[in-house]
C-alpha cells in the first residue's frame, strides 16, 4: 500500500467512486437484487426501473435520448461495439475507416483487427498541439468510408478534438462518426447533438462511478445501426446481450447526474488548480514543457515533459508520495514510448520525460503545492544523476 | 510488493542510488565506461577507481534511463568494490537481474551496467598501459558482453 498521505493525481487512469454514488448502488447488491429481465415478477421490476432511470441520467449528461444509450462493461467494449458493429452493419457501403494516430488503444487495436479482416484504415497524424487537421480529415473521407473514429479528449495529453467540424464533414458524406468520449464526459460539456457524433463511448469509472460499466451512444435520428458483438439474451434492445450489471449501472447513472450538476463549478476549480500546478513547476524547475494544446484541453489534465530525465524512473522515485502517470496507464507496464508522444513529433530526448497529472474532485491546493515540491526534488536529483550532467556530483 | 512493477531492491536504489556521481574526466586511477545514449533512451556511465594494490576501491555511476537501469548500475557499482579489475568481466547481467528481481521485460537492462563496468576497466587498463609506455589499446566505449 502507498503511504496514507500519498497524493493521487492520476484521475485519468481512474477515479474513486464518489461516496454519494456508492450509497445509490448499495441496495442493488443485496436488497433490490432482481434481474431487470425478470419482468414476470416483482423482483425484476424495481431493478428494471433503476436501470431505466440510470439510462435517463446518462442520456441527460450527453444530450441524448434514453433509448440511444446501450450499457456495456466499459468503454473498451463500447469502442469495439461501435467500430466492429458499424463496419459489419454497413458492408454494402464499403470497408474503409478513418481514425487518428493518437486514439486510445481500445480504438487503434480494433482498427488493426478490422484491417486483418480486410478493411482499410487511414490513421491521420496530428499537429504539434495534438489536434487533427479538419481539412486533412475531410480529404481522407472516401465514398467507401463507413466510419470515422476520433476521440473527444485524449487520455494522455487531454487535448480536445474539433468534433463538430469533423462531424459536419462526415454528415454531408454519409460517413458515421464515432467518438471515444471517456475522458471528456462528466468533466466538460459533451452534447452529442452539438458535436454531431453518431456513436460515442463512455465509462463510469472516469467520472466517479464504478469500474466495469460503460455505455455506447447510438444515434436514432438519422438512424445509426451497429451489429451486436455479444449474443445471447437480447438485452439492450438486442445490441448487447448479457445480464445487466444493475449496481454498476445505477452507480453510472448517479455519477452522471452528479457530474452534470457539479461540472460548471468543478471544471473551473480544477482548471485553477491545474494552472497552479504548472506555475509551480515552472517556478521550481527549468526545462518543463507542456505537451499538446494549452487552450483545447481538459480542465483537469496537465501533461508535461521534464527535459533530461526518464519519467519511468521518476515514477519509481515518486511511488510512495505521488501517483501520476508516465504515459497511458495501460502502457506503463512496458518500455514502449507513448504512441501519443511519438505522434506529437517529439524527439527522443524530451519524450522520455513526459508525465501526466490528472486532477480530481478531491484534489486540494495544499496537495498541488506538495506535489510541486515532490516533483522538484526528484526531477532535480534525476537530472544530476544523468550522464549528460557529468561534472556535477550527485 | 505485490502489484508493483519493481522489487523493493530496485525501488530502494532508485530512491537512494548508492554510488551515484562522477569523477572528472582524466581523474587519477579512474577508468570510465559509457554504454548507450540519450537518444536510445538509456545511457549508463560507470567509473572505477583502482587503488595502489590493484583493487577497485571506489566506484561512481550516472544513468539516464529507467528504474532498472539505475538500480543495475548502482548494484554493479557496489559489487565491484574490493574486487580486482580482472573480475569485472565475470559480473554477469543475469546475476544482476536476479539479485534485483528485475521483471522479465527489464532483465536485458542489467547488461548495460555490466557492459559499462567492463568498459570502465578496459579504459583503466588502457590508461595504465599508456602511463607505463605500452602501446595504447582501442578506446573502450561499449564493452563486450
Amino acid at each position: 500500500m502507498a503511504a496514507t498521505r500519498a497524493i493521487y493525481l492520476d484521475h485519468q487512469a481512474t477515479t474513486p467512486v464518489d461516496p454519494r454514488v456508492l450509497q445509490h448502488m448499495l441496495p442493488y447488491f443485496t436488497q433490490t437484487f432482481g434481474n431487470p429481465a425478470s419482468r414476470q415478477h416483482a423482483f425484476g421490476w424495481p431493478a428494471d426501473e433503476a436501470v431505466e432511470q440510470a439510462r435517463q441520467q446518462v442520456a441527460q449528461l450527453i444530450g441524448a435520448r434514453a433509448k440511444e444509450i446501450v450499457f456495456t462493461s466499459g468503454a473498451t467494449e463500447a469502442n469495439t461495439l461501435a467500430l466492429r458493429g458499424a463496419m459489419a452493419a454497413r458492408r454494402d457501403r464499403g470497408a474503409h475507416v478513418v481514425t487518428v494516430a493518437t486514439e486510445h488503444k481500445a480504438v487503434l487495436d480494433v482498427c488493426a483487427a478490422l484491417e486483418r479482416d480486410g478493411c482499410t484504415v487511414t490513421r491521420l497524424p496530428v499537429a504539434r498541439d495534438g489536434r487533427v487537421d479538419v481539412a486533412q480529415f475531410t480529404a481522407a473521407l472516401r465514398p467507401d468510408t463507413v466510419l470515422a473514429s476520433v476521440m473527444t479528449a485524449n487520455n494522455e495529453i487531454g487535448v480536445l478534438q474539433p468534433l463538430a467540424a469533423l462531424a459536419q464533414a462526415c454528415r454531408v458524406r454519409g460517413v458515421w462518426l464515432h467518438s471515444d468520449a471517456v475522458q471528456a464526459a462528466g468533466h466538460v460539456p459533451v452534447d452529442v447533438e452539438a458535436m454531431g457524433v453518431d456513436l460515442a463511448s463512455f465509462s463510469a469509472h472516469k467520472m466517479y462511478g464504478p469500474k466495469g460499466v460503460g455505455a455506447l451512444y447510438v444515434r436514432r435520428a438519422p438512424k445509426v445501426v451497429v451489429e451486436p458483438q455479444l449474443l445471447g439474451g437480447g438485452q439492450e434492445r438486442g445490441l448487447r446481450a448479457g445480464t445487466l450489471n444493475v449496481p454498476g449501472i445505477v452507480g453510472f447513472g448517479a455519477a452522471a447526474a452528479l457530474a452534470r450538476a457539479e461540472m460548471p463549478v468543478e471544471a473551473v476549480r480544477v482548471a485553477s488548480l491545474r494552472d497552479r500546478l504548472l506555475a509551480g513547476l515552472h517556478g521550481a524547475l527549468d526545462g518543463v514543457t507542456v505537451n499538446g494544446s494549452t487552450t483545447h484541453r481538459l480542465p483537469h489534465n496537465l501533461h508535461v515533459s521534464f527535459a533530461g530525465i526518464d519519467s519511468e524512473a521518476l515514477m519509481t522515485c515518486l511511488a510512495d508520495e505521488l501517483a501520476v502517470s508516465s504515459g497511458s496507464a495501460c502502457a506503463s507496464g512496458s518500455r514502449e514510448l507513448s504512441h501519443v508522444m511519438t505522434a506529437l513529433g517529439h524527439t527522443a530526448g524530451d519524450r522520455w520525460g513526459a508525465v501526466r497529472f490528472g486532477l480530481g474532485r478531491g484534489t486540494t491546493g495544499e496537495e498541488i503545492d506538495r506535489a510541486v515540491d515532490c516533483m522538484a526534488g526528484h526531477v532535480t536529483r534525476l537530472r544530476v544523476m544523468s550522464p549528460a550532467t557529468v561534472g556535477a556530483t550527485a | 510488493m505485490t502489484g508493483a512493477i519493481y522489487s523493493e531492491a530496485v525501488r530502494a536504489r532508485c530512491r537512494e542510488p548508492r554510488r551515484a556521481g562522477a569523477w572528472p574526466a582524466g581523474a587519477d586511477r579512474v577508468g570510465t565506461g559509457s554504454v548507450g545514449s540519450l537518444d536510445a533512451g538509456t545511457w549508463t556511465r560507470l567509473q572505477v577507481h583502482v587503488d595502489a594494490a590493484g583493487r577497485i576501491d571506489d566506484t561512481r555511476f550516472k544513468v539516464f534511463g529507467c528504474s532498472a537501469a539505475i538500480a543495475s548500475a548502482s548494484y554493479v557499482a557496489d559489487a565491484l568494490i574490493g574486487t580486482p579489475p580482472s573480475a569485472a568481466p565475470l559480473l554477469a547481467a543475469r546475476d544482476v537481474a536476479e539479485a534485483l528481481q528485475l521483471p522479465e521485460d527489464k532483465r536485458h537492462v542489467a547488461a548495460l551496467a555490466t557492459e559499462a563496468a567492463q568498459a570502465a576497466v578496459a579504459d583503466w587498463q588502457r590508461r595504465l598501459g599508456a602511463e607505463n609506455g605500452a602501446p595504447p589499446q582501442a578506446a573502450a566505449s561499449g564493452g563486450t558482453r
